[in-house]
């Protein structure tokens, strides 16, 4: 079977940028497809935020590709995409086909304060002084992002009151 | 795309996923299902060539369209039968069925039995959103008593069906549940479950968000959910597990409940044998109509 946790305390900093690199491809690939959802959905404006998180959190995975390689060259990779479950990716669940703008940040905020739970916990069992610096700047720009996801939402103006009956289907099971 | 090379040749949970994106609604339960089932199939590491998978009609039965396996999105409700004979017919393949409540437990309910009992190497999943999802909201047989719907305007009057206690009492000898509010726990039990040599079965709590309540999505989940092994359930007795099976509607138990200890041999593998037996006395093709001449 493929293990699914992660021995922090014995991560050399090769795996550890490989699994941040894993991090950001899985969180990549969640936009896009909750992009397509939205699209989907006829949902333009959140798809298209979406869309833009793709290129956010590709941008960071290029980031760390980079220093990998030039660290580590094309050494093979140990760690796995299925040891990781939704770290950085935001949730199925928080999304819906009605989401709003305002909503849509509030999903990457969410998943912005999940990352940097998870690099947080595992900072306290790291041991290799390498990764555990890696970490602590990981948390450092999971704290960043969010801040910018906070600053785009104090600019959005508040989402207007719609009643549930306006936009499902009549009646739900209740 | 990562371009730096892994290790070993093992195949991946993106092995598994097709080009086809999906198209449930925002939400669905469903997504995390599928994540769990790729993630599943890379720990089995059969490549998707030599599996076939076969469903009913309903969102859920969705799902082998979106893997790279051999999919057979089939009749409503007829999965089981058709997922039998490939196996029996390509016994080499690893053979997966899915579907939803609707599909397993209403007009394919008699089919389960039979499959039990027959005990062909095959896994079942089951995404039980206690709703009729493709048809628009309709009670389905393992809708609770008193739920509103369109076919239930003022509450549905008939008690549920309950999944997990109709496959232990037909003889299961593998029985799990999980739910995508726990998608790592999922593939771990649909992995387990795909191992098991037999009919194994997997009931997945997978909320429909459009026509279910608010009591039964993934956020109202992460608060009920309860994993087996935190009860201490010693999962190969069967007693034990009917007894937590007959809190199906209020506890929702997560993990293996039932794996037979030793379990009995399969159809497939009697059938190959058999064949295997006959096929030493078995008379030539051509002297079939010479004998039938003779007589
Ligand atoms: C023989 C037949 N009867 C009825 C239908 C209509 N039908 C399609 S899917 C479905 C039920 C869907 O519910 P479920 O199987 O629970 O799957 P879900 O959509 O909830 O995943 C029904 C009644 C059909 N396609 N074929
Ligand atoms: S109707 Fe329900 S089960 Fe079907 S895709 Fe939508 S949420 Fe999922």
């Amino acid at each position: 079977m493929v293990p699914r946790t992660i021995d922090f305390a014995t991560l050399s900093l090769q795996d550890a940028l490989d699994l941040a690199i894993l991090v950001e491809e899985e969180a990549k690939e969640r936009y896009d497809e909750l992009a397509h959802q939205m699209e989907l959905h006829h949902n333009q404006d959140v798809g298209g935020f979406f869309r833009f998180m793709v290129k956010i959190e590709g941008v960071h995975e290029g980031r760390l590709e980079h220093r990998r390689t030039e660290l580590f060259g094309a050494a093979p990779r140990r760690v796995r995409r299925e040891m990781l479950f939704d770290v950085e990716a935001p949730d199925y669940d928080d999304v819906r086909a009605n989401t709003t703008p305002r909503q849509a940040l509030e999903v990457a905020l969410r998943a912005e304060k999940k990352a940097h739970e998870f690099f947080t916990r595992a900072l306290a069992a790291v041991k290799d002084p390498a990764v555990q610096a890696l970490f602590a700047e990981l948390c450092e720009d999971e704290v960043e992002h969010a801040g910018l996801v906070e600053q785009q939402l104090s600019r959005l103006p508040p989402d207007p009151v719609i009643k549930a009956e306006d936009v499902e289907d009549d009646p739900v099971a209740h | 795309m990562s371009s730096i090379p892994v290790e070993r040749p093992a195949l991946q949970a993106k092995d598994f996923k097709s080009d086809l994106k999906p198209i449930w609604c925002p939400g669905c339960g469903d997504f995390g299902v599928l994540q769990a089932i790729y993630r599943a199939l890379a720990g089995i590491g059969r490549p998707p060539h030599e599996i076939a998978f076969v469903s009913g009609i309903g969102c859920s039965s969705r799902i082998p369209g979106y893997t790279t396996a051999y999919g057979f999105n089939s009749v409503h409700g007829r999965a089981l039968p058709i997922a039998q004979g490939i196996k029996l017919a390509r016994p080499e393949l690893l053979v997966l069925v899915a579907g939803g409540d609707g599909d397993g437990f209403s007009i394919g309910g008699g089919h389960v039995a039979h499959a039990i009992r027959r005990n062909i190497d095959l896994t079942y999943i089951v995404m039980d959103n206690q709703i009729y999802g493709l048809t628009k909201g309709q009670l389905s047989p393992t809708s609770p008593r008193g739920l509103k719907t369109v076919t239930s305007e003022y509450g549905s009057l008939e008690a549920p069906v309950n999944p997990l206690l109709y496959v232990l009492a037909y003889g299961a000898s593998f029985v799990a549940q999980g739910t995508p509010a726990d998608m790592a726990g999922l593939a771990d039990v649909i992995e387990q479950a795909i191992r098991h040599p037999g009919f194994s079965f997997v009931n997945v709590q997978s909320p429909c968000v459009t026509f279910a309540p608010e009591d039964q999505q993934v956020k109202a989940q992460r608060g009920r959910m309860k994993t087996l092994a935190s009860v201490g359930h010693d999962s190969t007795n069967r007693l034990a597990a009917m007894g937590l099976a007959q809190t199906y509607g209020e506890v929702l138990y997560t993990g293996v409940l039932y794996k037979d200890p030793a379990p009995q041999p399969t159809l497939d593998a009697l059938v190959r044998e058999r064949q295997a037996k006959l096929a030493l006395e078995a008379v030539p093709r051509e002297r079939i109509l010479d004998m039938f001449l003779q007589k």
